[in-house]
């Protein structure tokens, strides 16, 4: 019996082998592995315990000027919102555009976790000239798969356009998008729609990186009355 | 209470301490602090190396004991163990605290005993840390040993107690640099039991204490010569009269000889005892300059007593306090006798209220630091709630006690599950400080991804640019990565080329923003609430990861 499994063991030993080298990056003659001294990490000690919101730096660099077409307006305050989950674990769907842009608890909707949608009608279609958008701006972090379609059509099966969208690896499956993820500030995320024609406003998020939920303090859309 | 009932209650105490302790200890990613030391133990498992560093790290007790259990585990790799194995050192040493408890039998008897047991092993703050990879479970534990053996040897002097509390002193004291806090509260208290209590005609235990006499109870008595020759002891000489001065000596030489060994690395590093000493320039300069960790002297009180955090639930381990106040009460209460055992009680409360008085008055404070004088108010509380029974003679009021009891102790083992198994790096924990977020680990997750698509597999050049408060613990969850740099700035890299993987804090990615933006991918993860990282990917890497397929 041993000498069965002894058998058997060679020759899987030296394909497993063979298999390793064929793997590892091929080698040219007359050169070798530039081997590579890196630094080691640095030992400290405990790190701060941030307990309370806006202790970090400020990373982002303050946003510039932004030119949009003379007779541009808010077009989203008080327009109904309807969400993926429309009994949010805290708020209401209507804190979305309410015009209260605080950061502190009471101002924002929380959505259940994974990927959620609110959607703005702004009753009418107009040219879209920005979006902004605050998620939760009371600490650091990041919204995962943040997608902003615009559509005329309610359901959003027809004429669909992505104006933001920042699924690198398209874990959400409405396409994979080249935008960069970026930290939430009180200064909210302008994104730039190029006039776009549409009625409704959908965005979409897949969590943070605190936790799994997914919230909004406020959606502000901006625009020109459709020609 | 009888042998078996006792025997019932401190075996359900065992039980209940090794479930809390020992079940799913990966449930929370490495804090920083644990991945700290884990790659110390790290180097020691590898390579045998181990040199004190009196500016960080405290002892190396932690080290050293967690060596067989990482060889067994690992077979000699720190790649080869978990982070669950890891704890389950510092869980074992919580463990063993529990069973410590039965040296104190002859001291505080059966009751006091089996209460602190299940006090201790149902309290969450001692739950939650003896499941973090730190110094503090086993600074707990010697001290139990310490304290136990100190007052077996004054109970009934004798080579073996001296040994044993001398080599439990040099093992706090080669885990961490705060024993010096219990040494100096615990001899400030032997003296106040001493000038306290001396000269007191010595009297039965049960007269003493206000108690009265029970049949079953027989504290470690053995026969009533043991009884004559302990109680002629105690009449001829206060406590100091019952040291003897080479009893002392092996004592002291015994805390010398381990701490020396660890402290030198078993003689390989002659200057690692004196750095030991000179630490305590470092950590008293530490404790009192204003830095992140400066909290109010109410700040371990308070944490214990009743806490909440944002709209996170109730904390709440006010029973241990409260009959921790009735324990101090009775003890101080007691009429003075000079056997040893009936001082004990007075030292424990004493010596609580210092330990607490010295940590409290440190500004420098951390949650896990409470736990050396919290466990001299687990033992108060033993001693509380068993004098409480004891002072209650109407059955109706002592079953309402062990009512109110039963509620108590429900209360601490739901409190504790919350903190370890609901939530375990929540910062509506209490006891959840400074810890990494479950979100890194997706990033560590995405590496692995990313690793596995790659001809070299972990082989994968990483780079890591951020400050050292934003590394750990990648160092832990990256240990089997073979080519990793860490550089705290980006001018501390140089020429930073274009690595596969590119780890920097978000300050230093929007320094490079415009360097990276071409050619990379980047993402967002979150290292601590507050603290992002970013991970970059060239596009040639992620794209032969996450690029469909034709």
């Amino acid at each position: 019996m041993k000498k069965v499994s002894f058998r058997l063991l060679l020759p899987a030993l030296a394909a497993a082998l063979l298999t390793a080298r064929a793997a590892a990056p091929s080698q040219e003659p007359g050169k070798e592995e530039l081997k590579l001294v890196l630094p080691k990490p640095m030992f400290i000690g405990t790190p701060r315990n941030i307990s309370s919101p806006n202790l970090e730096k400020i990373t982002g660099k303050p946003r510039g000027p932004f030119y949009v077409p003379a007779g541009t307006k808010l077009l989203s305050l008080h327009k109904p919102v309807t969400a993926s989950d429309m009994q949010p674990v805290i708020g209401e769907v209507s804190y979305v555009t309410d015009g209260e842009k605080s950061g502190e608890d009471g101002y924002f909707v929380e959505f259940g976790p994974g990927k959620q949608y609110v959607q703005i009608d702004l009753k009418a279609a107009y040219e879209l000239h920005a979006i902004l958008i605050w998620h939760y701006h009371s600490q650091a972090r990041v919204y995962r798969d943040v997608v902003v379609q615009v559509s005329e059509d309610k359901d959003f099966i027809a004429g669909v356009t992505t104006v933001f969208n920042n699924d690198h690896d398209n874990s959400s499956g409405l396409g994979a998008g080249r935008d960069k993820e970026y930290i939430e500030t009180a200064e909210g995320r302008l994104i730039d729609p190029r006039g776009v024609r549409a009625r409704y406003v959908r965005l979409w998020s897949n969590g943070n990186t605190s936790n799994d939920m997914n919230h909004y303090v406020e959606v502000e859309v901006y625009g020109t009355p459709a020609k | 209470m009888k042998k078996g009932v006792f025997a019932g209650f401190f075996l359900a105490a065992l039980l209940a301490a090794a479930v809390l302790r020992l079940t799913q200890l990966g449930a929370r990613p490495m804090h920083h602090d644990e991945a700290n030391q884990a790659l110390k133990l790290g180097a020691l498992l590898e390579h045998g190396e181990y040199r004190y560093d009196k500016n960080d790290h405290h002892g190396p007790s932690l080290y050293y004991l967690s060596l067989p259990f990482a060889l067994a585990a690992s077979g000699g790799a720190l790649a080869g163990l978990s982070e669950a194995e890891l704890r389950s050192v510092t869980a074992a040493f919580g463990i063993g605290t529990v069973l410590l408890l039965l040296l104190f039998l002859p001291l505080i008897g059966r009751g006091p005993v089996a209460a602190s047991a299940i006090l201790l092993a149902l309290s969450p703050a001692m739950v939650y840390f003896s499941r973090f990879y730190i110094q503090e479970t086993l600074l707990v534990f010697f001290l139990a040993g310490f304290l136990a053996f100190l007052w077996r040897y004054l109970h009934r002097p004798g080579w073996g107690w001296a040994a044993a509390s001398g080599v439990f002193a040099g093992l706090m004291y080669a885990t961490k640099e705060t024993a010096a806090i219990s040494f100096a509260a615990a001899a400030a208290a032997l003296l106040l039991t001493f000038f306290i209590r001396r000269g007191q005609p010595d009297r039965p235990e049960s007269a003493a204490t206000g108690e009265h006499p029970r049949p079953d109870e027989n504290r470690g008595e053995k026969s009533p010569r043991d009884q004559k020759k302990k109680e002629a002891l105690g009449k001829s000489s206060g406590l100091p009269a019952r040291l003897r001065w080479d009893h002392l000596l092996l004592a002291l030489a015994a805390a010398a000889a381990v701490s020396f060994l660890l402290f030198s690395s078993f003689l390989k590093n002659s200057n690692g005892f004196k750095e030991s000493i000179l630490s305590f320039k470092v950590y008293f300069i530490r404790a009192g300059e204003a830095g992140f960790h400066v909290h109010p002297w109410f700040y371990y009180l308070q944490t214990l007593f009743l806490s909440r955090v944002k709209s996170g639930p109730l904390w709440s381990e006010a029973l241990i306090l409260v009959l921790a106040l009735a324990g101090c009460v009775s003890a101080f209460r007691a009429r003075p006798s000079s056997r040893p055992s009936a001082r004990f009680g007075f030292f424990l409360a004493a010596f609580t209220i210092l330990n607490t008085a010295a940590y409290s008055a440190i500004p420098y404070k951390t949650p896990w630091n409470a736990l050396p004088f919290y466990l001299g108010f687990i033992l108060l509380a033993g001693f509380g709630l068993d004098s409480a029974l004891r002072a209650c003679r109407v059955p109706f009021l002592r079953l309402l006690i062990l009512l109110g009891l039963g509620i108590g102790l429900l209360h601490l083992g739901i409190q504790s599950f919350r903190a370890c198994f609901r939530y375990p790096a929540d910062p509506r924990n209490p006891h959840v400080y400074a810890q990494t977020s479950p979100d890194f680990l997706k990033l560590v997750k995405r590496i692995e991804e990313i690793a596995s698509h790659q001809p070299e597999g972990r082989g994968l050049l990483i780079k890591v640019i951020a400050g050292p408060y934003e590394i750990w613990p990648l160092p832990w969850y990256l240990r089997a990565f073979s080519r990793v740099g860490y550089w705290t700035s980006a001018a501390e890299v140089g020429e930073i080329g274009r690595p596969p993987i590119l780890i920097t804090s978000a300050e230093e990615a929007v320094r490079l923003e415009d360097g990276l933006n071409t050619v990379y991918r980047s993402e967002y993860y979150e290292l601590r609430p507050g603290v992002l990282l970013v991970l970059h990917v060239r596009d040639d890497i992620w794209e032969a990861a996450f690029a469909p397929e034709d």
